[in-house]
């Protein structure tokens, strides 16, 4: 049984302390809009929010979680970082087929809580690890341009 | 007159010339044939064990006592790791086949079940006990020292007996492995008697009157047992092990195995005893890094069925091994490298690694090293990061590791496949330069040289 802070509120769920977050949230929970990708940290769809640093749930643990505070894609409209970050999104039409897409939201909202203003190679370092086979790679760095300029505004 | 100085003076300076160079020929060759055993440097008095009156030191636990001959054969045999040699990549566990790339040839383990006609199956107790304690076959053909008789030469008859009971327990796999390809004058066996004659004591283990139980029972399973040294202690021009500098550290099959002796900066002095134990019996200790490669398959086969015992025996006795240093290691910086890509590595320095690390490394191991995702994969305070070859940190990246733990199941994937050695090469420098006290430069040609030599 694990105890965990999901989106702001208290889950008790019955599985071995071994599973991975990203289990609990899809099968579990049914919080479905974090996706499953490569299953060993290669890929970033499945990135939630753990105190706030982007972490990839498929390999996370629940047993190794304590307490911390999970956010998911579910939530992240909740921070401000992750409000621009969705509006900007809107905007610039980011997406495309949106499979890795709550993945990178998720990554690109953390470097925003962190790095209120990053610069290209901030962007690389934090988004490096997320691969979006449309390649909307370049909408992707607009946007978040986009989000760290509304911030100033 | 003698007859000497009746010939020319050319001559007479030709002769003592060939008798200087003979004579110190032969010191040398006996200054490495008598090099220390490798419990010598422990000194005190060894005795036989039949003359020994302490707690027995060879054998099972004492959890064990009562248990079937083949159950101690098996606890036995996964202390000297039989397994982790005598199993191909993949491969049935003891049905051999595993290649050993050397720089003369390759040799390949042989099967070790019980099949008659390609494994051990028509081997008498006899034959068992000569392959391991003198190095030769069933039909009295040596063998190549890559099978460590050396270092089992101390296990007793009892012990290797219960070893061959587990052995023959096991199901017969026919299997064929595939022929030595050494050249001349490897190939030629004979030469292996001549090796075995001046290396192999064939003696077995002779506790130390001076020393504790406990340390006695560690020293047999290091030496006897494990075969530490095999891997750990470097080989003198004949390949045999150079007690002079025991466990000192060496390169085997393309790894690095480190220095283990109690020097504090480049070997284990500054571990705990606890962290020692932790390490030995699942891979890990916190701030000392995983065991990967040979070490990772060393804990998943062997160390970590050891019990809690017999592990605290071990570390009890690499404790007492004196200290050498290795120049080119040095002490690991334990602090984990800064939150910010900026900070830690000077901007510009190794782009290409850095742009590799951000992509296919940092989600998992951070850019502070410490994983949020498994202690297993932090890499803070691990030798391999500190290590200025980068040897093992290019080997890791190459070839990944899956492995069995107390834990659960830990990997991490390979990108031997998905990078050049230019990309291999870089990113293991600027892993080092991130995490390590000292950054690497390994270059693309030593990493491709690092790929054939697994």
């Amino acid at each position: 049984m694990a105890k965990l802070n999901i989106n702001g509120q208290h889950r008790d769920v019955d599985v071995s302390d071994d599973t991975p977050l990203l289990w609990v949230l899809r099968d579990v929970l049914g919080l479905t809009g974090t996706k499953f990708g490569c299953g060993i940290a290669q890929c970033g769809a499945c990135t939630v929010h753990v105190d706030g640093k982007a972490v990839r749930s498929c390999l996370l643990p629940v047993g190794a979680i304590d307490n911390r505070a999970v956010t998911t894609i579910e939530a992240v409209g909740a921070t401000p970082a992750g409000a621009r970050v969705q509006k900007a999104w809107l905007d610039l039409e980011v997406v495309q087929c949106g499979y890795c897409q709550s993945g990178q939201i998720m990554s690109a909202s953390a470097l925003l809580a962190m790095t209120p203003h990053p610069d290209d190679s901030d962007i690389d370092a934090a988004m490096a690890g997320n691969i979006c086979r449309c390649g909307t790679y370049v909408r992707i760095r607009a946007a978040i341009k986009k989000a760290a300029g509304a911030q100033s505004a | 007159m003698s007859r000497l100085s009746r010939l020319g003076a050319a001559t007479r300076y030709t002769i003592i010339g060939f008798g200087a160079v003979a004579g110190v020929l032969l010191v040398v060759f006996l200054w490495v044939v008598l090099g220390p055993g490798p419990t010598d440097f422990a000194g005190g008095e060894r005795v036989a064990l039949s003359a020994y009156h302490g707690a027995d030191p060879t054998g099972v636990p004492p959890e064990l006592a009562r248990a079937s001959l083949v159950r101690r054969g098996e606890y036995l045999a996964r202390a000297a790791d039989c397994q982790a040699c005598h199993t191909a990549k993949g491969g049935v566990p003891y049905a051999g086949g595993l290649a050993f790339v050397l720089p003369f040839g390759t040799l390949y383990s042989v099967n070790i079940t019980p099949d008659k006609d390609t494994g051990i199956g028509s081997f008498s107790d006899a034959a068992f006990l000569n392959a391991l304690h003198k190095g030769v076959d069933d039909k009295g053909v040596p063998l190549y020292p890559a099978m460590p008789y050396a270092s089992y030469t101390g296990m007793t008859d009892a012990d290797a007996l219960a070893i061959k009971a587990y052995l023959f327990s096991l199901k017969p796999v026919h299997a064929e492995v595939p022929d030595n390809t050494l050249f001349f004058p490897f190939n030629q066996r004979w030469l292996m008697s001549v090796w075995s004659f001046l290396f192999n004591p064939d003696r077995r283990f002779e506790p130390n009157t001076q020393r504790s139980a406990q340390w006695n029972r560690g020293a047999y399973l290091a030496e006897a047992m494990a075969h530490c040294g095999e891997c750990h202690t470097p080989r003198n021009l004949a390949f045999a092990l150079d007690n002079r500098s025991k466990f000192s550290g060496a390169v085997q099959t393309g790894w690095r195995a480190y220095n283990i002796t109690s020097d504090r900066d480049s070997g284990v002095g500054a571990w705990r005893d606890g962290e020692l134990a932790q390490y030995l019996a699942s891979g890990h200790a916190e701030g000392r890094g995983t065991a990967a490669g040979p070490m990772g398959e060393a804990v998943a086969a062997s160390f970590r069925y050891l019990t809690q015992g017999d592990i605290a025996a071990m570390v009890a006795y690499l404790r007492t091994v004196p200290a050498v240093a290795s120049s080119d290691l040095p002490a690991p910086k334990v602090s984990p490298a800064p939150a910010s890509h900026r900070q830690g590595v000077a901007a510009g320095y190794d782009a290409q690694g850095k742009a590799i690390f951000a992509g296919a490394c940092a989600s998992c191991h951070d850019w502070t090293g410490v994983s949020a995702l498994s202690r297993f994969a932090t890499l803070t305070g691990a030798r391999a990061v500190n290590d200025p070859t980068a040897t093992n940190v290019a080997q890791i990246v190459i070839s990944g590791e899956v492995r069995g733990t107390p834990h659960g199941k830990v990997f991490m994937p390979s990108f031997g496949h998905a990078f050049s050695d230019t990309e291999v090469a870089a990113v293991a420098n600027y892993v080092t330069a991130r995490f390590g006290a000292r950054a690497s430069s390994i270059t693309a040609r030593e990493v491709s040289t690092l790929r054939q030599a697994e």
